[in-house]
């Protein structure tokens, strides 16, 4: 029986999903950039306007394959944002070809409604439905725009990986089900087939295989060597998708998924220990590699790229909670910290994106697009844009963890969580990770300060780059509100704590 | 008529499963990566069938005809990919796409 408040509760799955059929009438209609780019913008903020009431909802379940709670929500509005942003700039990236792309903004809808399904999900059939529409949408994203010299080799390299972490990921789902006989994440007693001696080893296989697939995504470390290229050679609006809505959605979808896992093992179904071990292995490798590996690179898309890498093993600490009591605190460490990555990772992409638009537009090659950006190009940006600069600078710091911007109280979370945990281990690679880290955030900070600039690339006379007003807007926007919830904390804090 | 075991059914995909997986690690030709990665899916959809017979749901099944949706929406990617490798390096060598290095 479906009633008012379960259609109130999946409202922005249902907007974004019928405006998608919207935006394919209108491309029947007429192809006009311009108004399926306005199109899709609408269509994310009143999928965000209509989220917006389910903060305050108790969680609700939508048949068996849905769950709604006010998590979920808060990591739907993060992934929303990122599509406004997203799509704003797309905009700005696309207007440098020629072609009219409509296609890309359908993509664009499509990877939006599959993380909404992931993150909502409270079943394995609207997991895997969810996990890929996200993936084969973001394969399309990736390798899009066909004149650029990567696009055949990465996108071609993103869909063998992802398939191949999509068919681990299918095969643990099918040894779990084998043993459980329910694909919904919720446990049931007296499911689990008494009469197979091996049952344990079967689960533990199929929920290493599951994790296998989900940590492919979130590019934990044995399994991290797509994220470089891949970020160096997707358009960089795609490489914002990938570091951002992907990942989110994905660890929230782990999350779920783990905590509802908790009471197998509290039932003695499952060896709890070793699949611990794993993980903390995992994610102290991803801290300690992603860090010393970004420390090489003189692209900035790859740097971002380890450095997204280090990220994910940080907040892999999250997982490792055990008690049920406190899960509420482990949820609102983890919102706190994706918000805090989120942010962070918009801001320094779009003054990627902007610095490349404004960069080719002044020297004059509007038919290919050039994104590989050094970090030697952003010599003396400051003196070049103090905005572009100052947001730079701060979202680097937010990256690196610096107090009094929202990157330091994410950490701060984490190291509460481990220490109540009493993971000392992970605690001391988190702190060698950070202390790696900021050298080469630093590094970017030093760089644009340098007044050596190498002019040869640029003329004299296009040296300061001007904005337009609305450029010029939304970077101070960012800024401001990095800066804001930097300082205040507990804003964001008190709207998580009241979930 | 005997049942088939369940820890057999498992087996069997396994076994179907990694010698998918060699393939995509091991074959040059990205058009037999392709074919490989479909061994794999419909490894996995044995497993599936087995266990969805096992507990006699229709589960099983269902989820069975996702992955072959799946399967099919993945090799229409590839496939277009696929004929762009051709057209830009007259040939379908994985080893060919190897531009970026770091």
């Amino acid at each position: 029986m479906i009633t008012n408040m379960m259609i109130q509760s999946i409202l922005p799955q249902l907007i974004i999903a019928f405006g998608l059929v919207l935006s394919m009438l209108l491309i029947a209609w007429q192809r006009s950039q311009r108004m399926i780019q306005f199109l899709t913008l609408i269509i994310f903020i009143i999928a965000l306007v209509a989220n917006v009431p389910i903060f305050t909802i108790d969680a609700i379940q939508v048949t068996s394959l849905l769950k709604v709670d006010s998590y979920s929500a808060f990591t739907f509005m993060l992934i929303g944002l990122s599509g406004v942003v997203v799509t704003l700039l797309s905009g700005k990236y696309l207007r440098t070809q020629t072609e009219v792309h409509d296609e890309y903004y359908l993509l664009l809808q499509l990877v939006i409604l599959g993380a909404s399904i992931l993150v909502v999900s409270d079943h394995f059939a609207s997991l895997f439905l969810g996990f890929e529409l996200l993936s084969i949408a973001l394969v399309g994203l990736v390798g899009y725009i066909r004149e650029d010299k990567y696009s055949v080799e990465t996108g071609f390299k993103y869909l063998i990986l992802s398939a191949t972490a999509s068919s681990f990921m299918l095969l643990g789902i099918a040894f779990i089900y084998s043993q459980t006989g329910d694909l919904s994440f919720v446990y049931h007693t007296g499911l689990v087939s008494g009469d197979l001696p091996q049952a344990s080893v079967v689960l533990l296989v199929g929920s290493l295989l599951f994790f296998i697939g989900i940590a492919f995504k979130l590019s934990l470390v044995p399994f991290h060597f797509w994220t470089p290229d891949v970020y160096q050679g997707s358009s960089t609006p795609v490489t914002m998708i990938l570091a951002t809505i992907s990942k989110v959605a994905m660890f929230t979808v782990l999350m779920k998924y783990w905590f509802s896992w908790l009471s197998y093992s509290e039932a003695g179904l499952f060896d709890h220990d070793i699949f611990m071990k794993l993980l903390s292995i995992i994610a102290m490798l991803s801290m300690v590699f992603g860090n010393s590996l970004a420390l090489m690179q003189t692209n900035i898309k790859r740097l971002l790229g380890y450095s997204s890498i280090a990220h994910m093993g940080y907040i892999l600490i999250i997982l490792m909670v055990t008690s049920s009591q406190s899960i509420n605190f482990a949820w609102q460490s983890a919102l706190f910290y994706l918000a805090a990555y989120v942010l962070a990772s918009l801001s320094i992409f779009t003054v990627l994106i902007v610095y490349s638009s404004q960069n080719s537009l002044a020297i004059n090659k509007s038919s290919s697009t050039d994104d590989d950006i050094t970090i030697s190009d952003w010599n003396g940006l400051f003196w070049r844009n103090k905005t572009l600069a100052c947001l730079v600078i701060l979202s680097v710091l937010s990256l690196a963890g610096i107090p009094l911007t929202m990157g330091f109280i994410g950490k701060f979370y984490l190291l509460t969580v481990a220490t109540q945990g009493e993971l000392w281990w992970l605690i001391g690679a988190l702190i060698i990770g950070s202390g790696i880290g900021l050298f080469y955030y630093l590094r970017i900070i030093f760089a644009l300060f340098n007044t050596e600039t190498s002019e040869s690339s640029v003329s004299e006379n296009n040296w300061k780059i001007e904005l337009p007003v609305t450029n010029h807007l939304f970077i101070v926007v960012l800024a401001v509100v990095g800066l804001f919830f930097g300082i205040f904390p507990d804003m964001v804090t008190r709207l998580i704590g009241s979930l | 008529m005997t049942a088939i075991p369940l820890a057999h059914v498992l087996m069997l995909a396994s076994i179907l499963f990694a010698i998918g997986f060699m393939g995509v690690i091991v074959r040059k030709n990205t058009l037999f990566m392709l074919m490989s990665l479909e061994v794999m899916l419909n490894a996995v959809g044995v497993a599936f069938i087995g266990a969805g017979s096992y507990w006699q749901q229709a589960d099983g099944q269902v989820m069975f005809i996702l992955i072959l949706t799946l399967a099919a929406a993945e090799v229409a990617v590839g496939l277009a990919l696929l004929i762009r490798l051709q057209h830009k390096y007259q040939s379908l060598d994985i080893d060919k796409l190897n531009s970026m290095q770091g």
